[in-house]
Parts: C-alpha cells; sequence; structure tokens
C-alpha cells in the first residue's frame, strides 16, 4: 500500500467506503466460507457504447479471467478499435487489433460467500494496426500568406505494432448471481513503437491516445458473467476479526 | 445498493473522459522555415550593408513587409506553390529614388511531422539549376541589386543565411 500514490489511495478509500455500507449482514455464527473458482468473461460496455453515438468510432473489447489462487485472477482482455481522430491541424485514421494478458491481484477480503474485487493487475499488451493520415494543415509562424489550404494526403501505413505495459486499478461487483459489473483504470507505458515515416502513432488501439512522452491512460466498464468450475471450503480463519 | 458502484463509475467515465485537445503549437518549435536573406555592399563584398526603407511584397498580396536599418530579413515562402515572386523595393518611402527589383525563387518542398499540435511544416530546397530569377518593372529604372548569391538551398532551419544579395 505504501508505493501506491495519493490518488490511487484515495480512489481505494472511496471505493471501500461503498463496500463497508454494505457489510451489514446481521450472522453471528461464521460458517465454513466457499471459494468459487472459474472463469469470468464478459465486454467492455464503454466501446460498444461508444461505437454507438460517435461516428468516428468502431471498437469491441473482450475480457476474461481464471482464478488461479484464492487472490490471484489470469487475466486478459482483446480488442479491435477503428477510430478516426480530428484534431485542429491534422486527421487521422487508426485500426487495429490488440491483446492484454497478465493479473490481477484481490485486495479486498470478502464477506461470507461475496466475489467481490478490488484489485490491482499489470498487462502485458501488444497491438497491430495500420494508420491513415487523411489531411493536414502546414504550420507556418509567418502571417504574411492567408493560411494555406489543408493538405488532402490519404496516406496509409501498414504493419505497424507496438507493445506496451499497464497497471490496473479497478473493481468488480457482483450484481446478479454470477453477473459482474467491473470497472478499472490504466496507466500505460509504451515498450516498443513501430513508427510510420514522417507520421507517428498518435493513437494505438488498446493503448489509446498517445502523448509525447512513453504514457498513456485507459479505462473499461464491463460486464461479464462467472462460470464456477469448482468450490473449496476453506476452514475459517482462525477467528476472523469481529466486527459488528 | 446496488446502484451505488454503478454511480462510482459513472462518475469516473465523467472525469476521464474530459481530458482531450489541451496541447497547443509550442513556439519553440522548429516549424516551416522563412528565407533568410542577408545584404552585402558589392563594393566590399564582406562588409554586410544594411537597407533602407526595403518594402518586399510577394507581387499578389496587397500587403508588403518594411525592413530598416537591418542587414538580414525574414521573408516567407509559399508552402502551396513551387514558387514565390517578390518585388523589392529599396527607398519605398521615397518617390524619387525608390527601385523596384523582382525576385521569383524556385523550389521544391517537403512536407515533414513535427507533432499532434503542430501538425506539418514545410522544407525547401531551391532549384539547382534555377533558384532564383531576377527581372524589372515594366518601366526599367536599373537593378539595384547587383549580385545574388545562393548559401544553402536546402531551407530548413531559420538559425543559417539562405540567400546573400549584394547591392
Amino acid at each position: 500500500m505504501k508505493y501506491m500514490s495519493k490518488f490511487t489511495f484515495s480512489i481505494l478509500l472511496i471505493l471501500t467506503s461503498f463496500f463497508v455500507i454494505a457489510q451489514n449482514n446481521k450472522i453471528d455464527s461464521i460458517p465454513p466460507k466457499i471459494e468459487k473458482y472459474g472463469v469470468r468473461f464478459g465486454a467492455d460496455l464503454s466501446k460498444i457504447i461508444q461505437s454507438f453515438y460517435n461516428k468516428n468510432y468502431k471498437g469491441i473489447e473482450f475480457v476474461g479471467d481464471y482464478r488461479v489462487t484464492k487472490n490471484y485472477y489470469l487475466a486478459g482482455e482483446i480488442g479491435n478499435e477503428n477510430i478516426t481522430v480530428e484534431d485542429n491541424r491534422l486527421s487521422f485514421t487508426t485500426q487495429g487489433t490488440y491483446l492484454k494478458v497478465g493479473f490481477d491481484y484481490n485486495s479486498y477480503e470478502n464477506w461470507l460467500d461475496m466475489r467481490n474485487m478490488i484489485y490491482i493487475g499489470m498487462r502485458y499488451g501488444a497491438s497491430t494496426f495500420s494508420q491513415t493520415l487523411n489531411s493536414y494543415s502546414i504550420y507556418n509562424t509567418s502571417t504574411y500568406f492567408p493560411e494555406a489550404p489543408t493538405v488532402i494526403s490519404g496516406e496509409k501505413y501498414n504493419g505497424l505494432t507496438s507493445q506496451w505495459i499497464e497497471v490496473v486499478l479497478g473493481l468488480k461487483a457482483e450484481v446478479i448471481k454470477n453477473i459482474y459489473l467491473g470497472f478499472s483504470v490504466r496507466v500505460n507505458r509504451l515498450l516498443t513503437n513501430t513508427k510510420p515515416d514522417n507520421f507517428d502513432n498518435l493513437f494505438i488501439p488498446g493503448f489509446n491516445r498517445t502523448y509525447n512522452g512513453d504514457f498513456g491512460v485507459g479505462f473499461n466498464y464491463t460486464v461479464s458473467y462467472f462460470l464456477p468450475l469448482y468450490k473449496t471450503k476453506s476452514t475459517a480463519k482462525a477467528e476472523p476479526k469481529k466486527k459488528k | 445498493m446496488k446502484k451505488i458502484p454503478l454511480l462510482f463509475i459513472y462518475l469516473l467515465i465523467i472525469t476521464f473522459s474530459s481530458c482531450e485537445k489541451d496541447d497547443i503549437c509550442d513556439a519553440s518549435t522548429s516549424t516551416t522555415p522563412k528565407l533568410i536573406i542577408e545584404f552585402y555592399d558589392i563594393l566590399n563584398p564582406i562588409v554586410k550593408k544594411n537597407v533602407t526603407n526595403l518594402a518586399v511584397k510577394e507581387i499578389n498580396t496587397s500587403s508588403s513587409l518594411v525592413f530598416n536599418g537591418t542587414s538580414k530579413i525574414k521573408i516567407p515562402l509559399k508552402t502551396n506553390l513551387d514558387l514565390t515572386k517578390y518585388s523589392f523595393i529599396l527607398n519605398s518611402t521615397d518617390t524619387a529614388i525608390d527601385n523596384e527589383d523582382f525576385l521569383q525563387f524556385n523550389y521544391t518542398r517537403q512536407n515533414l511531422f513535427v507533432s499532434r499540435a503542430c501538425g506539418f511544416k514545410t522544407n525547401f530546397t531551391l532549384n539547382p539549376i534555377t533558384p532564383f530569377i531576377k527581372t524589372e518593372t515594366s518601366t526599367p529604372d536599373g537593378y539595384w541589386i547587383q549580385n545574388v548569391e545562393i548559401i544553402t538551398s536546402n531551407i530548413t532551419t531559420e538559425n543559417e543565411i539562405h540567400v546573400k544579395i549584394y547591392f
């Protein structure tokens, strides 16, 4: 915990407070805790919704995780994005596919048979994509001539690839039996990035917008289904702390 | 109770979707270079010579750039054409002694990516055979520009002299 930034910590704190409110079940004796193991798969709702209302965006992301140990989950995402960005000085279209694999560590101690998660995780991400430079403006510090008309380009750069790592912070809450809503925020850092000649990867599928450095941010908002495969009965931890 | 995570998620989405387009092109970025001309004395070609009320006007543009008491000027080249023709009027404020010469610069252009905020810039390469064409006005008053020398034909920065004019 001491490694987390203040911001991260306060988000966790806020999150925790919600779950504390939820813990008012009145049960005196503690039955043996049943831990369910299985796979969970779902999709990112934010990308689906954006695809509907944003004419310049088409994207989908499938997510999945597999519970390996009590607190560790093997996790990953696979997706495809097609986005046209119209900035002040240039317009481009990026399309491609990405894959992210890694793990989540659930730091939330569940009560009874609840299976919520507040987790921190890491991913390795890789993307293969193409960029099309649609149009651009020439930047000129002189205002003597009226600004030259926008240059229509249409040049396409194929076979671009990027790799990066992500630090993930998120939560998953079981809203109906075996149905989870999840939210995660991510900070990404590029490891490799093949840039096209005379242009740059201003957007990378899965990584999102690039800034001048190697860092980026992302988020997803998922709905997923948990498929239980087997259960373990943990003999209740020796006298769990009794909160009232 | 189950609505609380939803609300929280919604708030986070709002927070993160609002950070976009906050970057502007930094003035220190090297973008489209201007043509740098330095003036020298024809009688003593290693000595710089200041111009007096030199009006520089692109032939199809109504306004002109006026330089006075300087030996070095910067003028823009057109980024959407392979030539720019300027009228150079020395002593432009005095109709008795003013003198107009034309210089047309011929070049090729390369558009280079700079950044998301700046877009592209144009670098110029002066034509190796006829980098410039010097002409007179229709009512000849003699050339005031005695000699033009191309120092650098690759116009990529404003840190070097591209053209020397002797008068």
